[in-house]
This record gives structure tokens, C-alpha cells and sequence, in this order.
């Protein structure tokens, strides 16, 4: 058979999203790809610089709709820089549990949606179930199972619900011990040795050149991870250890990504804990009026009040779950943000698919791809 | 007892009911009525319907056993709405299917596009018109049936192949000659594990072979054929861990991407037509076939139709095994299918072949018993 390119997208099983991997294969190896993405493009940072900073929380949800959580509390990083403002240590910690429960989440998702990439049907539907755990959590004192509107500008909404850290403890305790059966039927089978071993390598300094970032970084071997390098919130405070393994392969990712959940295992027991000696406020006092409530009427005297208001720049670096998350957020001295803008991880850890997808065959681009953990939403934003 | 098939029974059906049409006949319209060749063909055409309801309802019978197991395994209920426990689903889906419209790619070469399913489930079905079920109910008396069976089971990729090439679709193809080279790979070894069974057996007959059976099962002896034997059956039925022809991950729906409505109920039912001869095939040489082991209680196999029922539970026993192993591997690659197809189960066919020559030179072994054909 002669080359040929084939279309893997928008509308292909393997993409988990809207995006489109052009693959020339020859038989079945793979010659050449060339990612296209854009399919789910909605403007998320032009409309942010029509909309209050409060506003922007609820595009951030639609970000990453795995990982709300974690975009929320990027922008607000960012935002809050800008504005001059503080959180409470209490709305710190809080942050955390979201982070940290997100991150549960999301990897639980990546290993429903990795494993059956490459054919193995139950472990798919053990990874919903107990993510099903979490998003309960999440509904319990959000109300919200994926797109949350949680946190805000100096704080977050309201605080966790009492009993909360028990039931939290619960899902943990039951998480734990899935780990070990996740494990078992992954690397407990030869098939998936077989087929991940050795698979979709990308190398450190390719992962530097490329801009890799999160668990596929950490996979080749490098201890990057944004918590520890630039402690945001409360991880400063918090005891954990960065993930690493160093193949640089499918197997690697997969370590890397179980290791993680672990990790957050042991940091939301010591964040559960704090929570349950530190009672206290969980949204900063003095918010200027114009930016505490969405959909406030304009031109009142919040209006006046914003007048004054000190401009600023707002930086901020997260460590999402899919890798190394930016924002910069531009403060005028208006009521909304005059600029904001995101870096997506996903964005280049996918645009390097040439470096890790060409010379293997087709069948191992489901798995490589599954390892990468596509979110196309922010992909595109 | 033996001497009774289907075909007879069909056949006793068919002249009784013809000669007693023709009673109330008048005179030349009698004679065409009762010429013996309307009564063979009559009587063809009600063994034909048997077989078709018999083979479609146990089909459909068996995806709602696997959609219950797999969602036990899975963690969750299965199909539960329609029907008792969702017996009647499939049956809903089906309908479903059969009310779709049946479309064609503009580009598709219609001759290949249309005859590809439908030669697929005919072969499928006709496999069935040769497969003992019972000492009383094996459908035809043949000498040569195992062979015929493995000869029409293995015409399948001939079929998926032109559906695919036709179908003018990119993974069609791809899907398409995964299969070929897949189903080609793994009909060797299969065949030199149904050798082994043949030597010891002394037959190419499938109720001689489960005769034959009658002091021991010849899983136990014949393991290593068995176990080859049942990986390439997973291989032909194209089953996880081999179901790379279709892998939908990479693949969409492999060969059957373009495929829908009732055509692609065709596939489906020919795939689980075929995964049910391929378990009634592991009863029948490994799993004694319709009998009991001579040490469980003589009730249980002296109710009416106990050769059937036993059959249809060694056979569904059988299916929940491939099942287990859906639920719980991943798919290979195509390279290390063929790997394993070509390096690993011909040298452990070969080994099956061994074994069962010095289980025919010892003819009988200490625990388990002598076969009769080589018995003292």
C-alpha cells in the first residue's frame, strides 16, 4: 500500500475532543502528523475583557471541563494580583482541596479515557465511578459537579458544609485503596507492558525545546513541578513529593500520573485536617463593591468607587493537572479586565506530537495520545 | 437414538404434513403435493427455519449474557429495561436496527458493499446446519463435520475483506486487512490444535469426538491444545485482546465503519453467530460435548432435552470465559499479534501435536481413563 494521509478528527474516537491529528501512514507506520487544532475555539479571552473579574470565573469552568478547578484558581490568581487583593488563609487552603480533589479527578478521567484507548473496557468505568466520588464532593459544596463558579476574587464563595471533611476523608480512604487495583490491571498485564513500554518517547530536552510541561515532563525525568518551584497558595505549607520516573515512555506517563493521585491523597489529608482546627472567614473583607457581585447593575456607586481604584499587572503559574498552567491579567483601573491571557498546557504538549508519534505504528497513537491527556477546551479556549 | 437429526425429524414433519394436505387435495394437485422430491424440499426449508430461529435466538441470547457480565464486571447492571432483567433488549435493538435506513458511500463498489454482509452471515449460518447439539439432535450426519466447519469458519475474511476494500473508506481497509492478516495467521494453529484432538479421537466426526469423550474430558490431557485452541478462536472471533480489526480507538469501527441499519445487524450477528460456534466448538472437542462426567448423579442428565441443556451451559460457560477476558485485557498490536500467532501457538500447536501422539501410544492414562476407540 502507498502512503496515504488519513484524518484522525474532529469526529474520531481516539481524539477525546475536537481537534484533528492528520496522520501519513505507510501501512502502518506512521510517517508524519500534523496536529490541527481550533475546532472548539470560543474566544474565552477576548469575551474575559467584556465581563467583570467575577464574570470570567464562569469562562474559566468552561476552560477545561476536566479541570475547572484548576483554571478557576489560575485566573484568579492572576486577577487578584491585579487588583491588589489577599485571601484569607482559610480561602488558601480551600483552593487547595479544589485543586488537589481536581487533580484526582482529572487523572482519574485521564486513565478512564487512557485504558480504553488501548482496549481495556472495565478499568474505563472503574475510573468514572470513583471519579463519580469526587464530583459529589464537589456538588456537596458547590452545588456544581464540573463547572463549579467557586472561587472569587479575594476568597471563594462560601465555605465547605459541615461533616464535609469526614465525607472527604471517606473518598479518600476508598481511593486509596482502588490504587493498588488500577495498578494491577495496568501493570499487571503483559499486553500493556507490551504496548506501552518503550512507547511515544519524548526526551527531556525535546520536552524542553517543545515546551512540555506537567506529568509528560516529569515522565523524561525532570523535577518540575510548580508547587514546589513557585508555591502558590498554600503549598508552601504542605508536605508532598514531586512525581518522577524517568522512561520518558506510555508506562512512564502512567507512573508519573498514578504517583500524582497519591501525592494529592497526601496533601488533601493534611489540607482536610487544617480545615477541620482553622475555622474562619473564607472571603476577604473590603472588596470593592464592583467586582464582589456579578451582574451588578453599572453605574452605581461601586462605579465611582472603581475610579480610583490602582491599576495593576497580574502574573500567575499553576500547576494543572495536564502540566504548567500561565495567566496574565491587565488591570486598567476599569471594571473589567483589560487583557487576559492564558497559556494552555495541552496546547504544547500536543503541537510536539511529531517528536513523540512518527516511526511507531498507527495502532499506537491511541495510547501515546491517551498518555498526553487532551483537554481540548483549553486547548482552544 | 443417534440415527435421529434434525434432518429426520424435519424430514418426518414435511410428510406428514404434505400427505395430509394431500388427502383433502384434489387428485393431479396431490400428486405434485406428495412427489417426494416436494417433500424433501419442504422438509429442507423447516430444518432451515429451525436452525435460522434456533442459531438467531440463542445469537441474540448470547450479546445480552455478555452485556450482563460485562457490567457485572464493570461495576455496574447491564441491560435492565426491557424485558425481565433486559432479556428483550437486543431484540429491541435489532428492531431498531431493521427500521434504520440502509445507506451506501457515494464512491462504494455496491455489489461488493452488499454482498460482503450477507455472505459473512450466510457462511456463519451455515456452520450451524452441521453442529451436533445432543446425541438426538446433531442436524445432519456427516462423516467429515469438523472439518467442514473449520472450512466454512475460515471463509470469513474473504468476505470482511471485499466489504471493507468496497466500502471506499480508509479504515475500512486499514480494518480489513488487519483482519485477513490476522484470521490467516491464526487459522494454523488452530487447526494443528484441532489435529491433536482428531489424533486422539481418531475421528474428523464431532459426535464421534464427544463420544469419544466419555471416560474423560480431553481438556485435561490435551491442555496445551485447548489453550491454543481457544486464543485462536479469540483471534477469529476477533474478540479483545484481538479485536484490532475493529479497534475503535485508531480504527473508528474498522471494517464495518460504513456499515448500518441492518447491515451492519448482519456483522453483528454473523460476529456473534461465529463467537457461538466458536464456543460450541471448544464444548464439543475439549468439554465432552452434551455429557456428564459418570460420577454426577443420574438425575441430572435424565429430564427431557438434559443433552441440550447441559450443551447450552457448557457453551454459555465457555462465552462467559471470553467475556472475562474482554473485561479484562487490552488490545494488542498488530505486529505482536502476528508475532505471537506465527512464534508463540504453531510452536505450542506443534507441542499439542506431540502430546497427543504419546497420549495415543500410552492409550490409557493412570487417572483418567482410557478413549474408547483405543481401548483395551
Amino acid at each position: 500500500m502507498s502512503e496515504m494521509w488519513i484524518n484522525m478528527g474532529p469526529q474520531h474516537p481516539m481524539t477525546h475532543g475536537l481537534w484533528n491529528l492528520r496522520v501519513k501512514i505507510d501501512g502502518e507506520m506512521i510517517l508524519d502528523v500534523d496536529p490541527e487544532m481550533g475546532y472548539l475555539h470560543r474566544g474565552i479571552e477576548k469575551i474575559s475583557e467584556d465581563r467583570h473579574y467575577n464574570e470570567v470565573i464562569t469562562l474559566m469552568d468552561r476552560c477545561c471541563y476536566v479541570a475547572g478547578f484548576s483554571w478557576e484558581h489560575l485566573y484568579i490568581l492572576g486577577a487578584e494580583e491585579a487588583l491588589h487583593v489577599e485571601p484569607p488563609e482559610r480561602a488558601e487552603y480551600l483552593r487547595v482541596l479544589c485543586d488537589e480533589f481536581q487533580r484526582i479527578g482529572s487523572h482519574l478521567m485521564w486513565y478512564a479515557a487512557f485504558v480504553q484507548d488501548i482496549g481495556l473496557m472495565s478499568p474505563f468505568l472503574y475510573g468514572m465511578r470513583d471519579r463519580d466520588l469526587v464530583l459529589d464532593l464537589f456538588q456537596s459544596y458547590t452545588g456544581a459537579r464540573m463547572t463549579y463558579e467557586y472561587m472569587r476574587v479575594g476568597g471563594v464563595r462560601n465555605d465547605v458544609p459541615p461533616g464535609f471533611t469526614d465525607s472527604a476523608r471517606k473518598v479518600l480512604d476508598w481511593l486509596t485503596a482502588r490504587f493498588p487495583e488500577y495498578d494491577q490491571l495496568c501493570l499487571g498485564s503483559t499486553i500493556f507492558r507490551e504496548r506501552c513500554d518503550e512507547l511515544g518517547i519524548l526526551k527531556a530536552a525535546d520536552c524542553v525545546k517543545h515546551g512540555v510541561t506537567g506529568p509528560m515532563l516529569r515522565s523524561a525525568g525532570v523535577k518540575r513541578d510548580l508547587r514546589k518551584d513557585r508555591p502558590y497558595s498554600a503549598y508552601d505549607r504542605l508536605e508532598f513529593d514531586v512525581a518522577v520516573a524517568d522512561a520518558a515512555d506510555v508506562t512512564a506517563r502512567y507512573l508519573v500520573r498514578m504517583e500524582e493521585m497519591r501525592q494529592s491523597v497526601r496533601i488533601l489529608r493534611q489540607v482536610l485536617d487544617w480545615l477541620d482546627r482553622h475555622p474562619g472567614p473564607v472571603l476577604a473583607d473590603h472588596l470593592p463593591r464592583w467586582l464582589g457581585a456579578p451582574y451588578a447593575p453599572i453605574g452605581n456607586e461601586g462605579y465611582l468607587l472603581k475610579r480610583n481604584y490602582p491599576k495593576g499587572v497580574g502574573f500567575s503559574a499553576i500547576e494543572e493537572p495536564h502540566g504548567e498552567a500561565l495567566a496574565y491579567v491587565v488591570n486598567d483601573g476599569g471594571e473589567h479586565p483589560y487583557r487576559v491571557k492564558f497559556r494552555s498546557p495541552v496546547f504544547a504538549n500536543i503541537s510536539a506530537a511529531r517528536q513523540y508519534l512518527v516511526g511507531y505504528h498507527v495502532a499506537d497513537i491511541p495510547p501515546i495520545m491517551g498518555s498526553v491527556d487532551v483537554c481540548v477546551g483549553e486547548v482552544d479556549r | 437414538m443417534a440415527s435421529q437429526t434434525l434432518y429426520s425429524v424435519s424430514n418426518d414433519l414435511a410428510t406428514v404434513l404434505l400427505n395430509g394436505l394431500g388427502s383433502i387435495l384434489p387428485g393431479p394437485v396431490r400428486a405434485v403435493v406428495t412427489n417426494p422430491d416436494v417433500i424433501v424440499g419442504l422438509s429442507v426449508l423447516i430444518f432451515a427455519a429451525v436452525l435460522l430461529a434456533a442459531s438467531m435466538i440463542n445469537t441474540i441470547v448470547l450479546i445480552w449474557w455478555e452485556r450482563k457480565l460485562l457490567g457485572r464486571f464493570m461495576d455496574r447492571r447491564g441491560a435492565m429495561h426491557v424485558g425481565y432483567a433486559g432479556l428483550l433488549q437486543n431484540f429491541a435493538d435489532g428492531l431498531k436496527l431493521f427500521r434504520k435506513n440502509t445507506f451506501q458511500p457515494r464512491e462504494a463498489d455496491a455489489l461488493g458493499f452488499y454482498s460482503g454482509p450477507l455472505a459473512y452471515m450466510v457462511t456463519s449460518l451455515i456452520i450451524f446446519g452441521i453442529l451436533p447439539i445432543s446425541s438426538g439432535w446433531n442436524s445432519g450426519a456427516l462423516p467429515l463435520t469438523l472439518l467442514l466447519a473449520l472450512a466454512i469458519f475460515s471463509f470469513a475474511p474473504l468476505f470482511i475483506f471485499v466489504s471493507a476494500w468496497s466500502s471506499n473508506n480508509k479504515y475500512s481497509l486499514m480494518g480489513g486487512m488487519r483482519s485477513a492478516a490476522q484470521m490467516i495467521a491464526y487459522e494454523v494453529p488452530i487447526l494443528l490444535a484441532v489435529v491433536a484432538v482428531v489424533i486422539v479421537s481418531g475421528s474428523f466426526d464431532l459426535s464421534t469426538i464427544v463420544y469419544e469423550q466419555q471416560n474423560y474430558w480431553f481438556w485435561g490431557p490435551l491442555v496445551v491444545a485447548l489453550i491454543v485452541f481457544v486464543a485462536g478462536m479469540l483471534a477469529e472471533m476477533e474478540r479483545i485482546p484481538f479485536d484490532l480489526p475493529e479497534a475503535e480507538a485508531e480504527l473508528v469501527e474498522g471494517w464495518n465503519t460504513e456499515y448500518g441499519g441492518m447491515l451492519f445487524a448482519f456483522f453483528m450477528l454473523a460476529d456473534y453467530l461465529r463467537a457461538l460456534v466458536g464456543s460450541i466448538l471448544v464444548v464439543l472437542l475439549f468439554l465432552g460435548g452434551w455429557t456428564l462426567p459418570s460420577w454426577v448423579p443420574s438425575a441430572a442428565t435424565s429430564f427431557p432435552l438434559a443433552g441440550i441443556f447441559w450443551f447450552m451451559v457448557k457453551t454459555y460457560a465457555v462465552f462467559g470465559l471470553f467475556v472475562w477476558v474482554r473485561a479484562s485485557l487490552p488490545r494488542v498490536r498488530t505486529d505482536q499479534l502476528l508475532r505471537v500467532g506465527w512464534n508463540r501457538m504453531i510452536p505450542l500447536s506443534l507441542l499439542s501435536i506431540f502430546l497427543a501422539a504419546v497420549l495415543v501410544t500410552v492409550k490409557c492414562l493412570p487417572v483418567f481413563g482410557c478413549v474408547p476407540s483405543m481401548g483395551v
